[in-house]
């Protein structure tokens, strides 16, 4: 069980040793390809293992599992990539989304409940996103009614990652139709399992299907399952989540270091080029390979800076986006650059692997997968005018 | 000691207090027409202030801080596009001075340069602006108790108001001896070569039979001359970044009050997504870039054994992606950008000559690549 305290070394040394121990031999090659059902349970015991060393929600205060500084929660992510350790993917919105936005926002009861549930494995979806409502997500327009001490819900949203697993969805919902669209927005708790609930799952261009529409009909809620004041759901959902999706990017930076560019130094050895030299022999080649090295160092230095910044208690809302698109460009850069690379052979296809995070080994699905970062939480096109308007102070388009 | 945050904060805001209001970009202009190319009074106050001090060691009269301090200097000195012998003299010819092993040299060298009394330059690249040692072309030969110079070097900064040149040369073995070299001294030529960026001024230096003292040299010719060739460079990498970190993010600043001013279609073109996301990306760049020169200027106040690795990568990322920032900003400003009235072109022209000024961002990344594939070999080595 690794606690907080003691020297930054001392952890970092205990965490080496756990990964070396526990992450299974051979997962990649074992998990590719498996079935949904099969991926999940994998999933499921993986982030046993985490909660049982202690390492599930270092991010979160003592009480809630964590209690670990920002400094140990770097070396703690560092190692996980390190170690190459399967993502925590199941348990991220739970852990980085929704957890952070309940100790911000509920009430001490809702806390106890919902925390309690998160920290012994409850999955949870995130219902943001409307086929009318992505970039422009405050003008989103499934309804909740007031009945009594419930909510009547009904509409649809989309893009809801892990919802065919989840247990709990946090979900906005619009309160009052007639207030100015920022202010007419709640944040409701759904239990998953409710009537008047329907997920479908949405193939996406990777071919796996892990995210979902999800359809909700005349669904009740309890008021006592509402997330701050009602119509005041915009802020919560904005809330203060800068630290930990620092501490995500970085996590990302360091496994995209590792299973992205060393791995690509390490196979440019083995690709040939069209003239039959190696790929790592050719000039051109080392180039690409080091720029993308070179940005990803770069990158690192940004995410210290930001840290630092958040530690002082700064304001970081202009900086948190540029290191998404900075992050987000290079993995696509560094996908575009290998697929360029490794030529015909490059795109035969192979059995998926869903639990690695974005390096999967296969560039094509790789690079494809990349757009998934560029458009996701934000399209890079509005973090750029976010850029624009919070650091530059640029009029509103 | 370097300084504490507040100290740094107080040197940034001094500097830029002080550079805003005796190096407008009329006064730089003016400056660069006519005269010896820089501002002796501007450069008597930054000598005043201690800039030429900040990383000298204090055995040798400097204030003993460090790179990391320096390194605000050099940002702010890039924002106000100033002309100045800073970069030759305080920067690369004092490091050289410091790195190098003949401290009664630095002694008697280093005084005078951090009290603003004499200039120095180092002339380390061939005539082609090569920095790769098998391509000098400055020879040295041994000559009783001395050292006669052949050949020539280019693109010196300041060499004309230099006092001492530091001169990289090889022998006809290839073994590399540095010296310092007055330039007075029979023998030694400086002539201008113009460039496109007129706020710095590069020269070809040339040699003929110029006769050096044994004394003159700075460390013992071969390995250890490498060594330190190889830390001026990856200084003068650094310090390069570090100035076009600031020259950009002045431009982008620019930039960005223009796209706020500036009315077409009845609203401010910043409202525009395509003017925007120019200012958007320029503002990547400079975020990234400051990042990057911050946390290199702190890696040299650590271990040398690092420093080319992190001076290739800042120079990998930096020197790109700051002069790539300069073209957005200057675009945002359509035609009154493109003429010579406009600032804009001095920023790209400043961040243009960066980029290469100690190698092209090809040479680094290759450098970047032999020493990524290395560390991956020793990793190997040392599992097996």
């Amino acid at each position: 069980m690794h606690e907080p305290g003691g020297t930054l070394e001392d952890l970092r040394r205990r965490v080496r040793e756990w990964c070396a121990t526990h992450v299974p031999k051979g997962w990649r090659d074992q998990q590719r390809g498996v079935s949904h059902a099969d991926l999940i349970e994998f999933l499921r015991w993986w982030g046993g293992e985490l909660r049982e060393a202690g390492l599930l929600a270092p991010h979160l205060p003592k009480e809630w599992g964590g209690g670990f500084s920002i400094a140990e929660q770097v070396v703690i992510a560092e190692e996980l990539a390190r170690g190459d350790a399967p993502r925590n993917a199941l348990y991220h919105v739970a852990l980085f989304n929704v957890a952070p936005t309940l100790i911000h926002n509920a009430t001490t009861a809702q806390r106890e409940h919902f925390l309690t549930g998160i920290l012994s494995g409850d999955v949870w979806c995130q219902g943001f996103s409307e086929p009318n409502a992505g970039s422009d997500l405050a003008s989103l327009s499934t309804r909740a009614v007031r009945d009594g001490d419930n909510f009547v819900v009904t509409g649809q949203k989309v893009w809801t990652s892990w919802a065919m697993a989840a247990d709990w969805c946090m979900l906005l919902v619009r309160t009052d139709p007639d207030a100015p669209k920022h202010k007419g927005i709640s944040c409701l708790v759904v239990d998953m399992r409710s009537p008047g609930i329907e997920v479908r799952p949405i193939k996406q261009a990777t071919g796996s299907a892990d995210f979902n529409e999800l359809f909700i009909d005349g669904v009740v809620v309890p008021v006592d399952n509402l997330i701050g004041a009602e119509n005041n759901g915009w802020a919560v959902a904005q809330g203060t989540l800068a630290a930990e999706r620092a501490i995500v990017v970085l996590e990302m930076t360091e496994r995209l270091r590792r299973n992205g560019i060393e791995a690509a130094f390490t196979e440019a050895a083995r690709w040939r080029l069209d003239g039959g030299e190696p790929a790592l022999s050719d000039s051109t080649v080392r180039e690409m390979l080091a720029e993308c090295h070179a940005d990803a160092e770069v990158l690192r230095h940004m995410l210290n800076a930001l840290i630092a910044d958040i530690i002082r208690g700064a304001d970081v809302g202009g900086p948190s986006a540029v290191i998404k698109v900075f992050y987000s460009e290079l993995l696509y850069k560094l996908m575009r650059y290998v697929t360029a690379l490794q030529g015909v052979a490059g795109q035969l296809a192979h059995p998926l692997l869903e639990c690695s995070g974005w390096e999967t080994g296969d560039w094509m699905i790789d690079y494809v997968h990349s757009f998934g970062w560029i458009i996701g939480g934000g399209t890079n096109e509005i973090m750029r005018n976010v850029i624009a308007e919070r650091m530059l102070g640029l009029p509103r388009s | 000691m370097p300084l504490s945050a507040d100290e740094r904060d107080e040197l940034q805001s001094s500097a830029r207090g002080l550079l805003a209001r005796d190096s407008s970009s009329d006064r730089v202009r003016a400056v660069v027409a006519d005269g010896p190319g820089f501002d002796r009074d501007l450069w008597h106050q930054m000598v005043e202030l201690g800039w030429t001090s900040i990383h000298v060691a204090e055995q040798f009269g400097g204030a003993g801080a460090g790179y990391g301090d320096l390194a605000v200097v050099l940002h702010e000195l890039g924002r106000a596009i100033v002309p100045a012998p800073f970069l030759a003299s305080a920067v690369l010819a004092s490091s050289a001075l410091t790195l190098a092993d003949n401290d009664a040299l630095a002694t008697e060298l280093l005084a005078a340069l951090v009290a603003g009394e004499s200039l120095a330059a180092v002339a380390f690249a061939s005539a082609d602006g090569s920095y790769q040692l098998s391509r000098l072309t400055t020879t040295w030969e041994r000559a009783a108790s001395s050292v006669r110079l052949h050949g020539s070097a280019g693109f010196v900064l300041d060499a004309d108001v230099a006092d001492v040149l530091v001169v990289a040369a090889r022998d006809s073995d290839g073994i590399p001896a540095l010296l310092a070299v007055e330039r007075a001294a029979p023998g030694v030529r400086v002539e201008r070569a113009a460039t496109v960026d007129a706020t710095r001024r590069l020269f070809s230096v040339s040699f003929d039979g110029v006769v050096v003292g044994n004394d003159r040299l700075l460390c013992e010719p071969g390995a250890r001359t490498e060594e330190v060739l190889g830390q001026i460079l990856a200084v003068g990498m650094i310090a390069a970044a570090c100035d076009a970190a600031g020259v950009t993010e002045q431009a982008l600043e620019r930039a960005a009050d223009y796209a706020n001013e500036r009315v077409q279609f009845g609203k401010p073109i910043g409202s525009f997504q395509a003017v925007k996301h120019h200012c958007a990306n320029a503002a990547i760049a400079v975020e990234a870039s400051r990042a990057a020169t911050r946390a290199a200027a702190e890696a040299l106040d650590g271990d040398p054994g690092d420093w080319s690795t992190t001076a290739a990568v800042t120079a990998s990322y930096v020197g790109p992606a700051c002069s790539e920032a300069c073209a957005l900003a200057l675009r945002v400003h359509g035609g009154i950008g493109f003429t010579w009235e406009h600032d804009s072109h001095l920023y790209l022209k400043r961040a243009k000559l960066d980029e290469v000024l100690f190698g092209t961002p090809s040479w680094h990344r290759r450098r970047l690549a032999d020493a990524v594939i290395g560390s991956f070999e020793q990793q190997e080595v040392r599992q097996s």
